[in-house]
């Protein structure tokens, strides 16, 4: 035993396997870049499908790690990473070198910076705001109003900000958004009760469990209107209202409409770190930047180069509940490599 | 796959203009003449992507595919990458080609266009020079239009125009050398060839609607008629 495993990045997969890891006897350092753990985490106050706080979520993972040793490197940066024979030697910026028999990448993923589809408006008329920031106001805890002081009667929500659209080289459907702006949307009627709510799609992707229900709740119980059209581009009114134009598409009728507040749903990015860390490790990646597994199916946390694993949205967009299990995925790969066993060396016939 | 369909595969616009669709509406939602038209050009980038033979057909000879304006707004929106505008462009020539054009009130005005806007590039090598929109045509322009009209010249020399004279200058006489270089375009790229499928169909369907119909000009019924007809159903 004894054997060491470097986890890159302290978001939910890096403090989910390095306890798992430690659990199971290995030697784990977490190198984190920010000064707390945790990650986007820190930045949703309420999460899907059910409501739940999210620093109920931060708390479990902390728990782990009073249970399980596991040293965690704050405010880290990777300068290099070399290959000596069947390990690896991580040069951090103030020099220290950690000597890692596996790695196990999980650097996860940015939010799409809204700014790059510029015809939506965002930091360009005031009362355009992300899911993001609306986490932001809900943390806040007071009355809701736009960032131009008024309480919004009509709210509209843009789905597939960053994802699903070739005009920002984003191929990919981020999984997460739809369901986010159902529950963001119930949360404000419910803070707001006579408030309209729109929420403009191309596909409501309700796949996972209790997604369906809480859509089929967000209209029946709530009220959230749902129409299917992507937003060509906002305009501004003189008093700072935000005018929607899009097409109806189920009446096949274009229709203009003004909103107080207008919230985009913006998508995952693999993240900078995830970038990074690929070009040191010459990790192969997807068309959208994305780490590429070997195999789709059968190695879905295994990366080209042996000895290093990644988990967790640095792969693709995912929602927490598959993070944890990915994570965990992952770590009996990591264990599977590290003890040599035989299961390690199937391989696929075609 | 239609016969249609394998028609319009050939327009290199059509192969540029249509990736897949997933219906999202974004062009509609850009589209100005969609604002005010029955048009919706989702519908008919849907409608082709079915390849279906017979709703093709009445596309191209229905009034909607001479709505477009071609402003190309729907190409900087489509997460798709598809150009509905472009789709459009192919409907249009095979509209043209096959005569279909003829069927419908906006399709027939095909034949007013040629004759005043298509046969003044030729002449002048200018589309729509001051001196060929005349008021008489052209009611819509006022007044001060008519003033400019009948003045010209003294107008021109005001702002400093180069009307019909060699040199530089806005309306300045379009070299020789340059109208033989555009003739010799409308030669290659077929051109004369869709003029010529223009005016035949146009005489054709003057013949099967009792209208007189001269070979040039714009004194004749055929013309009066495609160019003043309106149904006033084009309209939301």
């Amino acid at each position: 035993m004894g054997k060491k495993v470097v986890v890159i990045g302290g978001g939910i997969t890096g403090m989910e396997a390095s306890v798992q890891l430690s659990a199971l006897g290995y030697s784990v350092t977490v190198l984190e870049k920010e000064s707390q753990l945790g990650g986007h985490l820190n930045d949703w106050t309420v999460l899907f499908p059910n409501l739940r706080k999210g620093n109920e979520i931060v708390s479990f993972l902390e728990h782990g790690l009073e249970l399980q040793e596991v040293n965690v490197i704050y405010n880290s940066k990777i300068s290099g990473i070399k290959k000596i024979n069947k390990h690896y030697e991580i040069v951090l910026d103030n020099q220290k070198q950690i000597i890692a028999d596996a790695i196990l990448v999980a650097t996860g993923f940015d939010l799409f910076d809204a700014h790059r589809k510029e015809e939506f408006g965002y930091g360009i008329y005031e009362n355009v705001i992300t899911s993001y920031d609306l986490e932001k106001i809900f943390a806040e805890k007071g009355e809701i109003k736009t960032p131009s002081g008024i309480n919004p009667k009509r709210i509209g929500f843009i789905h597939c900000v960053g994802s699903r659209d070739e005009k920002v080289n984003n191929h990919y459907c981020s999984n997460v958004c739809c369901v986010t702006g159902v529950k963001q949307a119930m949360e404000l009627k419910t803070l707001i009760p006579d408030a309209e709510i729109f929420n403009f799609y191309m596909d409501m992707r309700m796949f996972d469990t209790h997604f369906e229900e809480l859509y089929l709740e967000s209209q029946k119980k709530y009220g959230i209107n749902f129409i299917r059209g992507r937003l060509s581009e906002a305009n501004e009114t003189i008093d700072k209202r935000i005018i929607l134009k899009v097409e109806d598409t189920l009446t096949s009728r274009p229709l203009k409409m003004t909103v107080d507040l207008l919230v985009l749903l913006v998508g995952m990015e693999p993240s900078k770190g995830t970038k990074e860390i690929a070009k040191l490790l010459n990790l192969k990646m997807r068309e959208s930047g994305f780490l590429k597994p070997e195999d789709d199916h059968t190695l879905s946390n295994v990366s080209n180069m042996p000895g290093v694993f990644f988990a967790g949205t640095c792969s693709g967009p995912m929602s927490i509940k598959y993070t944890f299990t990915d994570a965990r995925a992952a770590v009996t790969k990591i264990n599977c490599y590290l003890k040599e066993y035989e299961l390690q060396h199937r391989i696929l016939l075609n | 796959m239609g016969k249609l369909y394998d028609l319009l595969l050939q327009d290199i616009r059509f192969e540029e203009g249509l990736n897949a669709c997933m219906n999202c509406g974004v062009c509609t939602a850009i589209c100005p003449a969609a604002e005010f038209y029955k048009y919706d050009p989702r519908e008919i980038v849907d409608t082709i992507q079915t390849k279906d033979e017979e709703k093709t057909e009445a596309l191209l000879k229905s009034e909607t595919i001479w709505y477009c304006g071609q402003c190309m707004s729907c190409k900087t929106r489509c997460p798709r990458g598809n150009t509905p505008a472009l789709v459009i462009m192919a409907l249009r020539t095979l509209s043209q080609k096959l005569g279909y054009f003829t069927d419908s009130e906006k399709g027939r005005q095909q034949f007013a266009i040629k004759r005043t806007v298509g046969e003044n590039i030729l002449k002048y090598g200018y589309c729509v020079p001051t001196y060929a929109v005349d008021p008489k045509m052209h009611p819509e322009q006022g007044p001060i239009w008519e003033h400019i009209f009948n003045n010209i010249d003294d107008v021109m020399d005001r702002l400093g125009g180069n009307l019909k004279k060699k040199g530089s200058g806005a309306l300045r006489e379009i070299h020789q050398k340059n109208l033989d270089e555009l003739d010799k375009i409308f030669e290659v790229t077929g051109g004369y060839k869709l003029y010529g499928e223009i005016e035949n169909y146009s005489e054709k369907k003057a013949g099967e609607m009792g209208l007189e119909f001269k070979k040039e000009g714009i004194d004749n019924e055929y013309f009066r008629h495609v160019y003043t007809c309106n149904s006033d159903n084009h309209g939301k």
